[in-house]
């Protein structure tokens, strides 16, 4: 259905007007392509040290994958494989020297079955590198049986490796991808448009600089088994190895280069975004998505389902999740607009649009207007501008796709006017950088309009 | 076919100087959105509800409702409250001022009820300085309620320095649009000496909680928080067409209430109590009422409580907890000075005769833990809902039955858990709903305290 819809806008002399005939498609995975995953089924993963970034003006001293002779980054990269696939993983360490070679580590994968190492030496969980000089190059070995989340990390000492930052997800296609874009398989109410992970941790300062202390030391008087890591006590929260408001820069940013992966979610109404839960830390966090509750799908790579067939009847609604250390979670979540009982697209006489319902849905085919509030109005008055305050990312306008008028400095992270809502954790405490609010745990999510591209 | 939305004439008012102050703004409006319904004098809306010793009425909220209309007045303010072990915390809260503002006044043209609005909304304004409520008021509402909430921010005279705004975040409104999320970083905030009105349509029952979002780590921690829920359509309908089902809340014969629209009455309930977990940090309060900076990175809550309150105040033999003004007693009242006030209205006691079903409405605002709570005595409680959805597959009322039974539950901030006990078979006597992170049940120093409430079975 083609139809015309004009948007007008003025923030600070800035008139926007656009014309669209048609839905925007849109859709977002996590993949190579795009800079947010590496390709299986072989892989090359090198321990390393190095410092990443936060937003209080800290660099942390951090321990994370590299892909090959890439950076270290944190967490480290995403690897995709397909069901089936005989998954590959050669691991070598250049954590710092130590006496004997380098700190000794190992890779462990929560969720598979058959793991097979071969090389390097014999650790508590896993066989070990310990360093470049042959032969302490292992490589783990498994098949990628089961589509879902899942994660790996350091299978040596965690209690201070993990905290120091090796850990990453895995992704495993579903068999009939190709078929359909789903995290376990076509039926199963695991369908999405955009995919994201949301890999969650924690750091302790104190710890850092402990093991940055170390390294600084002769390689002789190294001793990283010395730090303790009892006293956990963290000062910063990270969604995908980033604080706000790193989180919501983009992806493969060049000023964090240790730091790839940001976790900025957006979808047109209607659209299904995948969220890919990882407790990568040490502890839980209870996730609250505004806008709306997900539904949780899977856990463990395990889909929540009866039986073959029944696709997720197990699955339960949240809007605060709980990615507990060591697990995965995926969820999806849709924003419509449902019942909420004005138009979003403003009144008609303002902002002239149609409601066309083809099919029956009562939303409109295209931009997912809730047809039965068509032209309704918001029944109370806005007070004045000079009695709010704004965020960065607040359009001046209540409705989707528009802008209005602002005070002079205020706005201008929304040109698109998309609804925006945080993400966040709901233990507030981690919505903190070191005692700087905002920060921490806590990301954004926005509701673009239709005629909006996302790239 | 259009429909034509009602729009509420608006009361709005001028108030040119706050009492106290207030700096910078050039403009400071304080005004209250109600609709005007039920003919030319309102006929039929409830004004405010009276305390019952001092406590707000289980699960009663204060409110002006006509019908499906319901409208609510709060400030946004700091204020003092009393621990368990007698220490006066300086807080922020939410109070309500719905009563204040009378319904007759509302919406006429006449001078002498605009003069008469206008010095109940000063009325408001003054008894809203110092007037935070610990828990903010709760709210109760019915599905497809048109809610108007609005939120007047009178400043804080303690922090003068402070020139916070407040806003109110309705936690787990389903599809929430950005204007009314309440969130300041992707959404506006109302500056002091103004008001702004937030309206919501309830288009799903179940359990929800309400909060500031400004600067959330610190305003939650300093105590902006509350209750609020959603009673089903299924309360007026009654289910398989069968009238003696309605429920009671409802004027029917049935059960007291039903939690969501189950279709088969497996939700219902005779008694319900809200158990709001949170907690206070005391060096953070103190920090705060010194004009100290924050320690958000060692914030740590020394003083856990439900609705407000640490045990015994949870099952507190004076039902009110007054709190101790001293030097502010100016501040907050009309006339007289007033050194002692009730500010923790909502006590944490459960009742019930044997053989009623018991519905907890288990939810937790603490910024920093989770708390497992268990019943003794071999109570159990049936988890039917969560986060405002009805506990079946997919989260839909027709959804595969998912409900299971327990003794404890582990309640992490920000959700929300719809829990039923049926007490058929139990003596009568004393049981405890308790915290099995024990170290939590204390008030501070001072052992076998906070979060902890008795459940009486009669």
């Amino acid at each position: 259905m083609n139809y015309f819809l004009k948007t007008i806008g003025t923030v600070a002399g800035i008139v926007a007007a656009g014309m669209f005939w048609a839905a925007t498609a849109s859709a977002r995975d996590i993949s190579a392509a795009n800079g947010t995953g590496v390709n299986g089924p072989n892989f090359d993963l090198v321990a390393k040290w190095g410092y990443i970034s936060s937003p209080d003006g800290n660099t942390i001293y951090t321990w994370g994958y590299a892909n090959g002779t890439g950076n270290m980054q944190y967490p480290g990269p995403t690897l995709i494989v397909n069901q089936g696939d005989e998954v590959s993983i050669t691991f070598t360490s250049e954590l710092p020297e130590v006496t004997g070679g380098n700190v000794a580590s190992s890779i462990v994968f929560p969720g598979q079955t058959g793991v097979t190492a071969s090389g390097g030496t014999a650790g508590v969980l896993a066989q070990e590198s310990q360093g470049t000089d042959a032969p302490n190059t292992v490589t783990y070995s498994f098949t990628a049986s089961q589509a879902g989340t899942f994660q790996y990390h350091s299978g040596t000492r965690p209690d201070l490796q993990v905290q120091m930052g090796l850990m990453g997800a895995i992704i495993v296609r579903p068999a009939d991808f190709n078929v359909a874009r789903t995290a376990y398989g076509v039926g199963t109410d695991s369908d999405y448009d955009h995919e994201h992970l949301f890999n969650l941790s924690e750091m302790d300062n104190d710890i850092h600089l402990a093991a940055e202390t170390e390294s600084w030391k002769a390689v002789a008087s190294r001793d990283f088994n010395a730090i303790d890591t009892s006293e956990f006590k963290p000062e910063y929260w990270f969604i995908n190895g980033r604080n706000l408001p790193d989180t919501v820069m983009g992806d493969n940013v060049p000023w964090l280069p240790t730091q790839p992966y940001g976790s900025f979610v957006r979808a047109h109404p209607g659209e299904k975004v995948l969220l890919r839960f990882i407790g990568g830390g040490v502890d839980g966090h209870p996730f609250h998505t505004h806008g709306d509750n997900l539904t949780v799908v899977a856990r463990d790579g395990q889909l929540l389902s009866s039986a073959p067939g029944q696709g997720a009847d197990l699955s339960f609604s949240r809007n605060t999740t709980d990615p507990l250390p060591g697990s995965t979670m995926d969820g999806i979540f849709q924003w419509t607009g449902k019942k909420m009982g004005w138009d979003i697209y403003g009144p008609v006489a303002d902002f002239p649009h149609d409601c066309n319902d083809g099919d029956a849905d009562n939303f409109d085919d295209v931009t997912w207007e809730w047809c039965p509030d068509h032209d309704k109005e918001i029944p109370v008055d806005m007070p004045s501008l000079l009695d709010m305050s704004y965020g960065g990312f607040w359009s001046g306008s209540p409705f989707l796709g528009h802008l209005d008028a602002l005070p002079p400095g205020e706005g201008g992270l929304n040109p698109s006017g998309g609804f925006t809502f945080p993400w966040h954790s709901h233990h507030e405490k981690e919505v903190v950088n070191f005692d700087v609010f905002p920060g921490g745990m806590f990301t954004v999510f926005i509701v673009e309009p239709h005629s909006e591209p996302i790239p | 076919m259009k429909l034509k939305r009602f729009k509420g004439s608006i009361v709005s008012m001028g108030l040119a100087a706050l009492i106290f102050g207030a700096a910078g703004s050039a403009s400071a409006e304080f005004q209250y959105q109600c609709p005007r319904v039920g003919g030319a004098n309102n006929t039929g809306i409830s004004n405010g509800i009276e305390l019952v010793d001092g406590v707000i009425p289980d699960n009663e909220a204060w409110n002006l409702r006509m019908n499906n209309k319901v409208c609510m007045h709060v400030t946004g303010s700091d204020g003092f409250a009393t621990m368990a072990d007698g220490k006066r915390l300086y807080v922020f809260g939410f109070k309500d001022q719905t009563g204040v503002i009378h319904k007759n006044h509302l919406n006429r043209n006449s001078n002498f009820h605009k003069n008469e609005l206008l010095k109940e909304m000063g009325e408001a304004v003054t008894q809203g300085i110092l007037g935070a409520n610990q828990p903010s008021p709760p709210i109760s509402l019915n599905q497809d309620d048109d809610f108007f909430l609005t939120l007047t921010n009178p400043g804080m005279v303690l922090r003068p320095d402070l020139f916070d705004p407040h806003t109110v975040h309705y936690h787990g409104f389903p599809e929430a649009s950005a204007q009314f999320d309440g969130v300041p970083e992707t959404s506006i905030s109302i500056n002091q000496a103004a008001s702004i009105t937030y309206w919501y349509n309830n288009a799903e029952p179940g359990t929800f909680m309400w909060h500031c979002h400004v600067e959330a780590t610190e305003h939650m921690q300093m105590g902006m928080l509350g209750s609020l829920h959603v009673n089903p359509a299924q309360n007026k309908t009654g289910f398989g067409g069968n009238d003696a089902t309605i429920a009671q809340l409802a004027g029917g014969a049935g059960p007291k209430g039903y939690v969501y629209n189950d279709g088969d009455g497996t939700t219902a309930f005779d008694v319900e109590k809200t158990i709001l977990l949170g907690g206070y940090d005391g060096v953070f309060h103190d920090a705060s009422e010194g004009v100290l900076p924050l320690p958000f990175a060692e914030m740590e809550d020394n003083y856990p409580t439900i609705n407000g309150r640490g045990y015994p105040d949870t099952v507190g033999t004076t039902d009110a907890v007054m709190t101790d003004f001293g030097d502010w007693q100016d501040f907050g009242t009309l006339n007289a000075p007033e050194q002692f006030r009730n500010t923790q209205p909502v006590n944490a006691i459960v009742s019930a005769t044997a053989g009623e079903r018991v519905l907890l409405r288990l939810t937790n605002l603490n910024v920093s833990r989770a708390f497992t709570i268990q019943l003794s005595g071999g109570l159990k409680m049936k988890l039917v809902g969560q986060d405002a959805r009805i506990n079946r597959g997919r989260g839909l009322t027709d959804g595969k039955d998912l409900y299971h039974e327990t003794s404890s539950i582990r309640v992490n901030g920000g959700s929300t858990h719809d829990l039923i006990i049926d007490t058929t078979g139990f003596a009568a006597g004393d049981y405890v709903l308790y915290t099995t992170n024990t170290n939590y049940l204390s008030n501070d120093q001072e052992d076998f305290g906070g979060i902890m409430t008795t459940i009486t079975i009669n």
